[in-house]
């Protein structure tokens, strides 16, 4: 099938994007948070967002993580405001369910640590699956 | 994943005739409504960054006023400002208000330009016109001190390059008069006009909520209820004149618009309070810029510009990074502006309230 010829790939920019100082040390942060490679981590966002969202990103990010400080726990630890509002990353009904069953083992008397690294597993799997 | 259907999806630009710079807006649309917009660049990208990297500051001063070709001002000065904070370089009392003028002075040349752009793209060609005649005013105040209308390489480590003659001075109170008085007359054709309202009110609105979460800076967050986010009210210069900035709580395309004006008009009194309180002495205060990191922002007409340099000891720009406003009004522009819009013909009008500059943003 031929594609319209406006319709670029648009990959190599979007890679430019990111190999700048400030979106390296963002894509380094939350990679080592989440537990992906940083190199998945690169292509999930390339995939996942627009060359606009992708230059702002770290201002984004900045700002969702002053946001986060302010957050009640377990928000604040799992970052559910920053990494659906700020970073979207993840899905806002799928970062749901997670505070929902991070909160539930939480409420049965898990450790609530455990509970958070439960909840970043479960993360994890969002972004790799 | 369920495949989301739609009516078409509309490419507007890269080259669009109202838009000063290329970029391609691709929205997707039910009918006239616009369901979400998406924005592709890289028609023009510099890599100015990376000519920067390795050459000495006197060159990297003159690259950095060429990243934008419409604030070059600013960027002159929040680099320098940076080499001064790395090596704590004093700047003399009236250097730094001779800054503040010709920043001004830049601030309101792009403010007008760019209202003149959206009146001419929601076709009030004759206030765009007025406009534009105003700006070229402002614009030969420019030269007038500085020696040139564009890339004005004004302001240097330790100072300034020429100093506000007397005649410069009154030339320049005469001419501010004359401004206020044209701008506040075509403010109030903006405000009160029936069809710029039909065009304006209402429209590519960004709700205080969604500006914060793109970050949104500048007039565009002010435009949205959202004052504080002004470099200037930390910029200890702007504290000693007793700046307070202007804020509107409609954040539609209106508000950005009004925004722009009162923000012209704001500067036209901050640089008559520099004139009255300009001290003799001297405008340059000597200083070499050496070894050291920073991350230093200033307020430019669009917002926040960020820089963040790494020197060494002869004062080779070793490692530098630039944020530009317009990549966060850009942003929200496109992600919350644009969506819901409930005309396709709206687009290019709520694109252009958000004075994007493509050239910072691609840098």
């Amino acid at each position: 099938m031929r594609e319209p010829m406006y319709e670029k790939d648009l990959t190599a920019m979007k890679y430019a994007i990111l190999e700048s100082r400030r979106h390296d040390g963002m894509v380094r942060e939350i990679a080592a948070e989440i537990g992906v490679p940083q190199l998945r981590m690169r292509r999930y966002l390339m995939d996942r967002f627009d060359m606009l969202l992708l230059e702002n990103l770290p201002a984004r990010y900045e700002q969702g993580k002053k946001i986060r400080e302010d957050s009640p726990e377990p928000e604040r630890q799992l970052g559910s405001h920053l990494y659906t509002h700020a970073v979207p990353i993840i899905d806002r009904e799928a970062m749901e369910q997670i505070l929902k069953s991070v909160r539930e083992m939480v409420r049965k008397g898990t450790p609530l640590d455990q509970a958070i690294h439960s909840g970043r597993e479960r993360m994890r799997k969002e972004i790799t699956a | 994943m369920t495949k989301r259907t739609v009516d078409v999806s509309i490419p507007v630009g890269p080259v669009h005739p109202c838009w000063k710079e290329p970029a391609r807006v691709k929205c997707e649309t039910r009918g006239e409504f616009v369901l979400s917009a998406e924005v592709e660049l890289g028609y023009m990208k510099k890599g100015i960054e990376r000519i920067m990297r390795g050459r000495p500051w006197q060159e990297v001063m003159f690259l950095a006023e060429r990243v934008c070709g419409i604030c070059s001002v600013i960027h002159n000065m929040v680099f320098i400002e940076a080499l001064e904070k790395i090596s704590a370089i004093p700047v003399p009392e009236r250097a730094a208000l001779l800054r503040v003028i010709v920043n001004e002075l830049d601030r309101m040349q792009s403010h007008i330009l760019a209202n003149f752009s959206y009146c001419y793209t929601i076709e009030h060609e004759t206030l765009g016109m007025y406009l534009l005649d105003t700006r070229e005013r402002v614009m030969d105040e420019l030269e007038r001190i500085t020696g040139a209308r564009v890339t004005c390489a004004y302001i240097v480590p330790g100072g300034v390059r020429f100093d506000l003659r007397p005649e410069d001075a009154h030339h320049l109170r005469a001419g501010l008069d004359a401004l206020e008085r044209d701008i506040t007359r075509y403010m109030g054709m903006f405000e009160h006009g029936p069809l710029i309202a039909l065009r304006s009110r209402g429209i590519g609105i960004l709700t205080r909520e969604a500006a914060e979460e793109a970050y949104a800076v500048g007039p565009t967050a002010r435009a949205s209820g959202i004052p504080g986010i002004d470099r200037r009210l930390r910029h200890p210069t702007y504290q000693k004149l007793g700046f307070a900035p202007v804020s509107r709580q409609e954040g539609d395309n209106f508000a950005r618009i009004m925004v722009r004006f009162q923000e012209v008009l704001q500067s036209i009194g901050l640089i008559r309070k520099c004139l009255d309180i300009l001290p003799e002495g001297p405008i340059r205060g000597g200083g070499i810029p050496g070894a050291g990191e920073i991350a230093y922002s200033g307020e430019a007409p669009r917002g926040e510009l960020s820089y963040f340099i790494r020197t060494d000891e002869a004062g080779r720009v070793v490692e530098i990074s630039i944020q530009t406003p317009s990549i966060m009004n850009i942003e929200a522009c496109c992600h919350y502006m644009l969506k819901g819009v409930a005309s396709l013909a709206d687009v290019p009008s709520t694109f252009v309230s958000s004075d994007p500059c493509i050239a910072c943003t691609e840098r």
